[in-house]
Formats: structure tokens, sequence, C-alpha cells
């Protein structure tokens, strides 16, 4: 047929006009989009591809999920070559793979991996249809079916093709296909053979290659885009540290993400990375507590937002942006301010995410744009006038910081006076809070009995800014910071040591974007030091009995890996440890990070801590929740009490397991 | 021999207490010096006043159209007049929001020394030795100030009843001709919005103040209401950030309360607070600082953990009934 | 319509407040000052009545102290558009001083509306407002907790605690102590705030001020305890129960 490669040919030009622009229309945006660096380190960004995209690590944490997407995703590659097959022989007449086994072992291939991702779809509409997790709540649920039928309707019009051509006689591979020989018997059966056959064989292969091109058209607009996006966003993603964030451009006219316009175009990137699987969702504390915050809603929010913003015909600069559309500011009328205040930076979300989607970042940079405007929660305006006035958050003057070493019967170094080896950064919370001074004692005694030479910087000490940050006030976490880099540089210590993990993260992770870099351990990662070293006794509190369950503090692990030293000291001295299955990397936050603890509980439905409380107790004979972090210690005692269950489980500083 | 005028407010026909209070300072004062007592009411028609003045020598009244409802400026210019009229050796008001327009102002116009929030005072010559709460009622300060002048007096500085003497001069004066050109007006009276329940009519209290810490944490003392039988109420910090409704802020700006019980969470004391609820029967102070001055007006205090203690004494009290 | 809010430095009450040694004023060493709260609240009313009204300019005004700068620098990142530093030699001049000072000083910034605080925890000697307007001989009020521009005047509403409250039109210009703010001081982020002390100018007057007309401190000192509280220590289940005991016994427990 002569006209075959005429007629393809027109189809082609006409899917790929209207495909390439609808590809354009995405692209744009990124055109003008301020640029980030992330093309440092490209053997390591490229590395990183094996396990990410090959070995699907991140997707098979669920199982199922992980296995029938790696059957569909090599399906994919393997049946590209049947795509070059159609579309080759149909514009060039003669055009073989033959000559690179097309008609053996790739078509063996071909047949196999048809049924292998037939069965990955079954799985997949299972899944949605039967299965049905709750992840999914939110996603777009046409698009995903659409998809799932695109496939199939792709892999079957080619099953068949092949299937009528082998009825027909005239196909070479026809030994190679051994399911596609399966149907032809089938079809030979019902009388189809010979030229009947080769005639069903043609209408198939045009309704494959139309339905390929169909594909093609209405990927721009699905979430399917993240074929094309995932690789280039897994390539590009961020692999400095984890908690360092991004100073906002000092050029820049406004401060803070206003307008998903104004993103860089890897975030853009980003969004049109989403596959709406809701694995961010489901690890989610804020979520799960039943406030209005969806990690995976959020981006699909934004990527509606900056698609619409393309694809609706810009209205003419004098009428003004009818109501309700997305025209207007991202803040406030797209995502909505008790979304941005509900996060606590866990980045929980973006542990789990198989594409690398950046969701804190965003956040951060939005909560930055209503910082500037003014529109904060009450409680977070208390708690920035107090650490501007007082530099705690506790309205409490700077000369009670060290009130707490008044319960020790030695005094504390101080360290703006005197060298030591060890700089105590003890932190807000561990100070000034009452319930939490009482561990900030035993640390202290357990370093004194051990002979560590320690100091304190005393009311010199302000809060490290690791949460100000977070929520968005850079001009205050400046303050912060250089008055603590200050008091720093006239010190002279070999390390400094934290109690608190998010004065970990912004001593050790932020700091050093304010020019300030410094070795900065966790107290758990000193006192397993001091207890390998003989220098603490090996013995368990025998005030402390039963077996213990621990709590990885977000800051301490996912953004730090301080995973091991409080395991280690836990089996050093003696405790039977049984772990959660939220623990490690998967930990669920308290609820406090993100300056949500200066925020009060309206929206909330489950407190995230009281969760983690009966997450514990469903373990049945966990008698003790072991916590290494200030926040959490208040965070979880207030749970357990709320929830009546002190004589159940008990919360305990790792620093009280010692004897 | 000194001559003491007492400016007496009045609202709605009704003398204010503080103001009885003062006069019965002044007489104290004058009694102890040999002087008089002038009370001057201001009024579009002061008779219904008049019964209620006890212990002046003499009620000096000033009638005008324009003193129906109070007008600082209308008011001033009748206080000033009067002053410098009778030339009182010393001029008393009580130290509420009125007493905070007029003391200083009249003063400053009759060129006289003004001292203010005295808990305590003395006259000895032409010396008034004051005791006033300053820096949040942390500190007491002694000052001494020259007669003539000016003094506003914190109520429940001056106890004690008045003892009974004959029905008292009246002298109507003359009101200034400033009444009649005056730069301001009175518009309406507002009454604030009743909440849904009235903490002057309760037998127990249990009070958040700034200690509290948050919004969030008022259910700690909700829950030990409900076990204690009271409803909660709060100081103005507590108001002022919006954690509760104003119907339920007790003292100097919000309401009087004279619960049986009143149990003070995380409240420091300030002169204002105490102001509204110094008299109640039964005070408990649950305060970090054990220098707070609320622990000077209860009856037992402890600087123990409101954190720890509130579910404590909850629980304490739902386990009786167990 | 021009808006002139005056700023003071006051202790810190927040902190201890020490007697000095010669026992005759507190123990200024040491302690911490702020912004008083109810100039505060004068200063967002100033920035809000600005912002209702439309073209209006707020200036904030101070005495030059340690520490003035800063807060004339906030004010500018609160909302005001100008601020000044008045010098009179003296570092603290009371109420009365201040207001004899500012009622020849504020004539030249030629206010509509001047709004302070209603009070410091240390003007036992009489009060700013009701000082400077007397002084001024303009209409003036304090207890104010919400001012509106209506033409030549200003609306406002006045308390008196107990629930009574009344609202008052004053004919500009006029003295205003704010007692609260219409909505409470609004947030400034850091960035702001760090902007505005890079980029503020402050204008500076000087004047002599003239302490004279108060009585004097003959003394100060921490209150007498009197019979003071019953304390009660020891963990929360002890002083819980002790306590309940108290008031059992009292037969002042209800509920249930």
């Amino acid at each position: 047929m002569d006209s075959k490669p005429l007629m393809l040919a027109a189809l082609m030009l006409l899917a790929f006009a209207f495909a390439g622009y609808r590809f354009f229309l995405r692209l744009r945006p990124m055109f003008g989009a301020p640029g980030i660096d992330r093309l440092d380190h490209i053997g390591e960004r490229l590395w990183g591809l094996v396990p990410n995209v090959l070995l699907h690590r991140r997707l098979l944490n669920i199982r199922y999920s992980g296995i029938l997407h790696a059957m569909i995703f090599g399906s994919f590659i393997v049946l590209f070559t049947a795509i070059i097959q159609a579309f080759g022989s149909g514009l060039f007449p003669g055009f073989s793979l033959a000559p690179v086994g097309g008609d053996s072992i790739i078509a063996l291939l071909q047949d196999v991996f048809a049924v292998i991702i037939l069965i990955g779809v079954g799985m997949a509409f299972y899944n949605r249809f039967v299965i049905r997790p709750a992840r999914f709540r939110g996603s777009n649920n046409k698009d995903a079916t659409v998809i799932l039928l695109l496939i199939c309707s792709v892999v079957v019009s080619m099953l068949l093709e092949f299937s009528f051509h082998i009825a027909a006689g005239s196909e070479p591979s026809a030994h190679w296909r051994p399911f596609s020989s399966a149907i032809a018997g089938l079809l030979a059966a019902v009388g189809f053979a010979g030229e009947r056959a080769n005639e069903a064989a043609h209408i198939f292969y045009w309704i494959h290659v139309c339905v390929i091109l169909g594909f093609l058209t209405y990927i721009p607009g699905s979430k399917h885009l993240h074929m094309f996006a995932a690789i280039p966003n897994i390539f590009l993603r961020n692999i400095g540290p984890k908690g360092q964030s991004r100073a906002p451009d000092p050029k820049a006219t406004s401060i803070g993400l206003s307008d998903v316009r104004r993103l860089d175009w890897k975030g853009m990137l980003d969004l049109y990375s989403c596959t709406e699987c809701g694995r961010c969702q489901a690890a989610c504390p804020a979520y799960a507590a039943g406030l209005p915050l969806s990690p995976k809603i959020l981006i699909m929010n934004m990527r509606d937002a900056l698609i619409e913003e393309t694809v609706v015909p810009a209205p003419r600069p004098s009428a003004p942006p009818a109501a309700g559309s997305n025209l207007e500011a991202l803040v406030g009328s797209v995502i909505s301010e008790q979304t941005l205040w509900a996060c606590t930076t866990c980045r929980a979300c973006m542990e789990v995410c198989p594409l690398h989607i950046e969701h804190v970042p965003k956040i951060v940079d939005m909560r930055r744009h209503m910082v500037e405007a003014g529109h904060v929660t009450p409680g977070i305006q208390d708690a920035m006038a107090s650490l501007q006035q007082y530099g705690n958050s506790f309205k409490k003057p700077p000369r009670m910081r060290a009130k707490w070493t008044s319960g020790l019967d030695f005094k504390i170094k101080d360290a703006r006076k005197e060298e030591v080896d060890i700089l105590w950064f003890v932190g807000d919370y561990a100070s000034y809070d009452p319930r939490v001074q009482r561990i900030t004692q035993t640390v202290a005694r357990l370093l004194q009995k051990a002979g560590v030479d320690f100091g304190i910087l005393y009311d010199a000490e302000q809060n490290s800014g690791n949460d100000v940050r977070r929520v968005g006030d850079e001009g205050l976490f400046q303050n912060l910071s250089e008055h603590n880099i200050e008091a720093l540089a006239g010190c002279s210590f070999k390390r400094i040591m934290t109690t608190d993990p998010h004065s970990l993260n912004a001593l050790r992770q932020e700091y050093p974007t304010q020019g300030a870099k410094y070795e900065v351990v966790h107290y758990t990662q000193l006192l397993l030091e001091l207890l390998r070293e003989g220098k603490i006794a090996k013995a368990a509190n025998e005030k402390v009995t039963g077996v213990v369950t621990y709590h990885d503090p977000c800051y301490l692990g996912r953004y730090n890996n301080g995973f091991e030293p409080p395991r280690q000291i836990m089996a050093e001295l003696g405790y039977k440890l049984h772990e959660m299955g939220r623990c490690r990397e998967n930990s669920f936050c308290c609820g406090a990070g993100g300056g949500r603890i200066w925020q009060d509980d309206t929206g909330v439905k489950e407190r995230p801590s009281e969760n983690r409380i009966r997450e514990a107790l469903a373990l049945g004979d966990a008698a003790i929740f072991a916590v290494a972090c200030p926040k959490d210690l208040v965070m979880y005692t207030a749970a357990v009490q709320s929830l009546a269950v002190e004589d159940k489980i008990q919360v305990k500083d790792i620093a009280e397991l010692f004897a | 021999m000194a001559v003491i005028l007492v400016y007496v407010e009045a609202h709605d026909g009704i003398v204010a207490p503080a103001s009885l209070e003062t006069l019965a300072g002044a007489r104290q004062l004058a009694d102890g010096s040999g002087g008089s007592v002038e009370a001057l009411i201001l009024a579009a028609d002061p008779t219904p006043l008049l019964s209620q003045i006890v212990g002046a020598d003499r009620v000096l009244t000033v009638s005008h159209p324009s003193l129906a409802a109070y007008l600082p400026e209308a008011h001033q210019a009748v206080l000033v007049e009067a002053v410098k009229a009778r030339k009182p050796d010393l001029l008393l008001l009580a130290n509420s929001y009125v007493g905070l327009d007029l003391a200083a102002s009249t003063a400053i116009a009759t060129d006289r020394p003004v001292v203010s929030y005295c808990m305590a005072a003395a006259l000895a010559g032409d010396v008034l030795t004051t005791t006033n709460q300053v820096y949040g009622g942390k500190i007491e300060a002694i000052a001494e100030t020259k007669l003539p002048a000016v003094a506003a007096v914190n109520p429940g500085t001056f106890q004690g009843t008045v003892p009974a003497r004959a029905q008292a001069e009246t002298l109507r004066l003359d009101p200034p001709a400033a009444l009649g050109s005056l730069a301001s007006s009175f518009i309406e009276a507002l009454k604030e919005e009743s909440g849904d329940v009235d903490i002057t009519q309760q037998e127990r209290l249990v009070s958040v103040g700034r200690g509290i810490g948050d919004a969030a944490n008022i259910e700690i003392a909700q829950a030990l209401a409900t076990a204690l039988g009271a409803e909660v109420s709060a100081s103005r910090p507590v108001v002022d950030a919006g954690w509760m409704p104003k119907s339920r802020q007790v003292g100097k700006s919000g309401h009087k309360v004279k619960p049986k019980l009143y149990v003070a969470v995380g409240i420091s004391g300030a002169p204002e607070h105490l102001e509204g609820m110094r008299d109640a029967g039964f005070i408990v102070a649950i305060n970090q600082d054990a220098k707070a001055p609320i622990f000077d007006v209860a009856q037992i205090g402890t600087t123990c953990d409101l954190f720890d203690l509130l579910p404590a004494l909850t629980e304490r009290l739902n386990t009786r009934n167990a | 319509m021009h808006i002139v809010t005056v700023v003071r430095l006051v202790p810190d009450l927040l902190e201890e407040i020490q007697v000095n040694e010669q026992g005759t004023d507190i123990d200024r060493e040491w302690i911490g000052v702020k912004l008083c709260e109810f100039d505060d609240h004068a200063l967002e009313e100033s920035v809000l009545i600005k912002e209702a009204s439309g073209g209006a300019t707020v200036t904030a005004v101070g005495i030059a102290v340690e520490g003035m700068d800063r807060v004339l620098q906030s004010a500018v990142a609160r909302g005001a558009d100008r601020v000044v530093k008045i010098d009179c030699g003296e570092a603290n001049p009371d109420s009365r001083a201040l207001a004899k000072l500012l009622s020849e000083a504020l004539p030249q910034l030629k206010p509509d509306l001047i709004l302070a605080g209603v009070q410091t925890p240390e003007d036992l000697f009489g009060q700013l407002v009701p000082f400077l307007g007397a002084l001024m001989g303009r209409p003036h009020a304090s207890g104010v907790t919400g001012a509106q521009v209506d033409g030549n005047a200003v609306v406002i509403q006045q308390e008196y605690g107990a629930g009574r409250a009344a609202r008052l039109k004053l004919a500009l210009p006029a003295v205003l102590g704010v007692q609260s703010a219409s909505q409470p001081p609004r947030y400034v982020s850091g960035t702001k705030l760090r902007q505005a002390i890079q980029g503020t100018k402050i204008e500076t007057l000087s004047l002599a001020a003239s302490g004279a007309g108060s009585g004097t401190i003959k003394e100060m000192r921490r209150p007498a305890r009197g019979q003071g509280a019953e304390m009660i220590e020891g963990e929360a289940e002890q002083v819980a129960s002790k306590i309940y005991d108290a008031l059992a016994s009292r037969g002042l427990l209800g509920g249930k």
C-alpha cells in the first residue's frame, strides 16, 4: 500500500504538532524561570539513577506497587522496539529489525513482556479499584484509568496485530512469539485466516499506531508526563545537604514564593514529575492529624496552577483576572494559608517520593512570602516577637537561660571565658522548659562524671534559628545565627555538642551558608563514644525496666543520619529494643517541628504524638518510649498524659537510660 | 487644716463605689489634720446623687446638659474651674479610667504636682506622703508631694466606714463658659457583648494568665474547672491575645469578681488584675515565680509547675467521686 | 492628615526588678528595656488609622536614649513614615517633663492627631497624655480602645472597665491615650526589620527638658509580703493533695 507511508507521515505530523504544542505550553514557563545549579557532580547524579530508576528502590517500599511498576516500566523499555518497528516499517517499507534479532530474540521479548505488562496493568487496576489504598485519595483517578486503558490498548492491539499476522501466515517471527501464536490459534479456530487475517492485522496495525499517537498527545496533560520528566528530575535531584535551606536570592525584588510562575525551572519540573502516587500523603504527619495539608495535593495544585496559567490564553493586560481563576496569587487562593502552616518540615514526604520531588523547600518558600506580608498565625507572631526581643521563644530573659544549672552541685565552665573541649549548645527547650531541664541536668551529670571537658555559652546562646528559618523569617534567622556565630567565634573548642536535633541541624548544615563551619555532634554520639571508652558505666538504669522502643527524631534521623548511636547505646547498656514499624527513615514526626510547636491545635483531629504513642502501645510489650529530642520529650509526655496511659508506657530520654 | 476636694464619679445615677471609698479616705485625712472635705459632683441633674454622698462637709454641684454623660473635656473644664475657685489643698480622685483622664490634666492646668497609683496616703503639715504601686506592682515607691497637690488613689486603699454626720451643705457652682464651646461630644454608650457566662456571678473561678502559654493549653484549666464546678476566667494578656473572650476578663479593664474560690493559674498579680479579684473569699495561686505579687493576696500558693499540677489536681478531684 | 505617635522605652517587667543601692530608684544598670506595650498599641493604631484614611502620614517620636534608634527603626518597619529623635540632654525625663518638652516640639510637626500609650510602669507622677492635652489646650482621652478619623474630628471608643465603654467624638487636633489598638500589633518579619535598620533616616531635634513640678521619691522598695500566701512545695501529686484537702475542709469544692 503506497499511501501507507504518506498517511502515517501525515498522522504523525498531526500528532507531533499537537503533542509538541502541548509539550511546549508546559515547557514555556520553564524557559523564563530562574535557574539553579544542579549540574554539579554529574557522575554521582548519573550513578544515582541506578538504584532510583533501574532498581526501583523507593517504589519497592510498597512491594505490590513497586513490582507492578517494574513490570510496566520494564515492558515499556522492551516494547519500545515494537514502536520502532511499527513506525519504521510504516514510514519506510522494508524497514525491519530482523538484522538485530527483530524476528527472533526481540520478538520473544516483545511477546513475553506484552503479557507481563498486561499482568502489571491488571495488578494496577486491581490496586486502584479493589484494594483502593488511602494514599490515592485526592488523586485523579480518571487520568490513571485512562492511562491504564491506553497502555492496555497499545499492547493488546500490538498483540492482536501479530496474532492476526501469524494466523494469516505472514509473520516471520511466529516461532518466537508463543503467546501471539496461541492467540492466532484461537483466531484461526473462529475462521480468521489468510487474507481476512491480514486485513484484520492491518486494522490492528492502524489501531496500534493511532493509539500510540493519541497517547503521545494525551501525555502532556496527564500525570504520565512523568515518563519524560522522571529521569531528568531524579538526575537533577538535590544531592547537597538535606538540612540546608536555599537562601533567597539577595537580588530578588520580593522574598518568598508568591506565584507559581516564579518557581525555578527545577521546581517546575518537580510539578510535572508528580505521579500522584500519594506515598508522601501517606507519610505526612499533618495529613494524618487531619490538617488540610497533603504534600501530594499541594504539588498537584501547584502543577494545575502552572498549567492553567499557560494553557488558558492570557487575558489582555487591561482585563482583570476572572474571579476564582488561577491567575490570582498562588498563595492564599490556590494554596491556603492553613495548608502551609500545617507542615512540620519533617521531610517524610521527600524521603519516600520516588521522583525525588522537593515538597518542603516549596512550602518554606511560600511561607517566606506570607511572613513578609505579615500573614502569620498569632502563635507564630508571639514566638517570633519573643525570639526577636529575647533570643528565645519562651518570653524569658536571656539571663535565665542557664538557670537550669543551679540544680547541679558543680559549676559548668563558661565557654566564653575558658577553653573547652566540647562546647555544649544547649538549645531553647532544653534550657527553658521545666519538663526538659531535668534531662539537661541529667546529661550534665553524665558528662561531669565521665570527666568531659565541656562548657556552655550561658546567656550568650540564642535560639539556633532552625525552625525560624523554616517558618520563613529569613531576617530573624540571620539575626539569630549572626549572634550565635559571633558568640562562638569568641570561644575556643574542638567540637560542638548539642542535645537538640534542631540546633544540630542548624549548626551543622545551615550555619555554613552563613560562613561558619563547625564539627557538630549530637549528644547520643558523644555518649556512645564515652560508653565505648569506658568513661561511663555500661549499666542500665535499674529504674528503667521493660522493653524499650525508640523514636527517631526527624532532625537527627532523616536530616542528619543519626540512626545508629542511640540504638548502639541501648544495645550496650543491655536494653531490649522492639522497633516500631515506622522507624529510622520512616519515623513518624511528633508534630512539633517547622514552627508547629508555636501554634495551637485547631483543625487537629488526632495529634501526631498520640498516633505515635498508639503505635508504640500496639507493639504489645514496649514499656519505655525512648526519645532523644527535647521537643519529642515534651510532645510525647503530653500525649501519654492525654491518652491516660502512664501505667502502660513511660517516656524516657536516652540520658535517663544510663545508670 | 487641709481642705480636701474629692471628685466624685457617677454614672446612670449611681455614685461609683471607688468614689465613696475616696470620700471615706478624704474624711480620714481631713479628720486627722482638722480639715474639711468637699465633694464635687458633675451631672446634668445632680439631685439623685446627693443622698448617696457621705463624709463630706460640703457638696459642690455643677449641672449642665453637657455633663449628662462623661466627657473628658467637659469634666476637666469644670474641675479646673472648681480647683481655681475653691483652692483645695488636695484634690483626690479615684484611680479609675476617668481618674486617668482628669488627675494629671487638672494638675498641670492648675500648676500642681500630681501623684498616682496611691495605695496609702498620709498628711503631715503641707506634705502628702503616699505609697505608690509601680512596675506592675513589683515595686512600691514612697513619695512626698508638697501641697497643694492632686492625688489619684487605687481602689481598696481606704477602708472603713464613714461615721454618720449631719447632712452636708450643698453649694451650686456655675458651670464654666467653656462648656458652651466644647471641641468634643458624647456619641453613645457601648455595652460589651454579653458572653455565655457571667463570671461575676460565679462562686468558683479558675483564672488563667500568661503563664498558661498557649490557647491550646487552656483546656487543662478547663478540665480543672469542670472537676471543681467552676468557670474559667482570664487576665488581660490572655484576652488581648484572643485566647478567651472579653466577657471572661478579670481586672481593672475587665470585671470585678468576688467568688468564694479563685484559683489563679500562671497569673503574676499585676495591680490591675488584683483590683478585679482581691476580694475573693479564698485565693489559690499557682505561679513559677515565688516573688510574684499574686502571692500577696493569695491564701495558699505554690511554684509547682502548672502543667504537672493542674492535671494532678483534676485527677484528685475526679477520683473523689469514684 | 498627620499623626504623631510617641514611643517610650521602659524597664522590661518580665525581668526581676531590683532596687538600687541608695534605695531611691530601681537598678537600671542591668535591667532590660523595651518599647512600652501601650505605646506599641498606640503605634499600631496610628498605622491602622493611616491605612484606613489613605494619604495620612505617621511620625514616631522618641527621646534620645540608648536603644531608641532600634525602636524608631522598628516603627518604620511597622509603617511609620518619619521618625524623630529628641535630644533633651536628660536620659529619662518623667512624663510631666516629657509633656512640656513635647508641647513645644510637636507643634513644629503640625500634628492633627497625637497618640501615646495610656501609661508606663513608672509614671506615678502623672501620665503623658492628659498632661500633653492640657498643656496644648486640646481635647484628650485615655483608655482608648479604637479610633477612627471622621473629617476634622476623631471618633474614639473609651473603656471604663466592668464591660462599660462609650463612643466619643473629639475635634482635631486631639491627644489620645491608647489602651489597646483595634487590632493586635501586626507581625513584622525579621527581614523587614533588618531593611528598616539599614534604610531609616532618623531626624533629630534638640530641646532642653525641665523637670520641676512633681513630688519626689523618697524610697523604693519591694512590697512587704504581709501575711502572704502559705506556700506549698513538693511533687505535683503531693501539692494537688494538699490543695484538695485545703479546699475540701473549707467546703469550697463544687462540681459533679
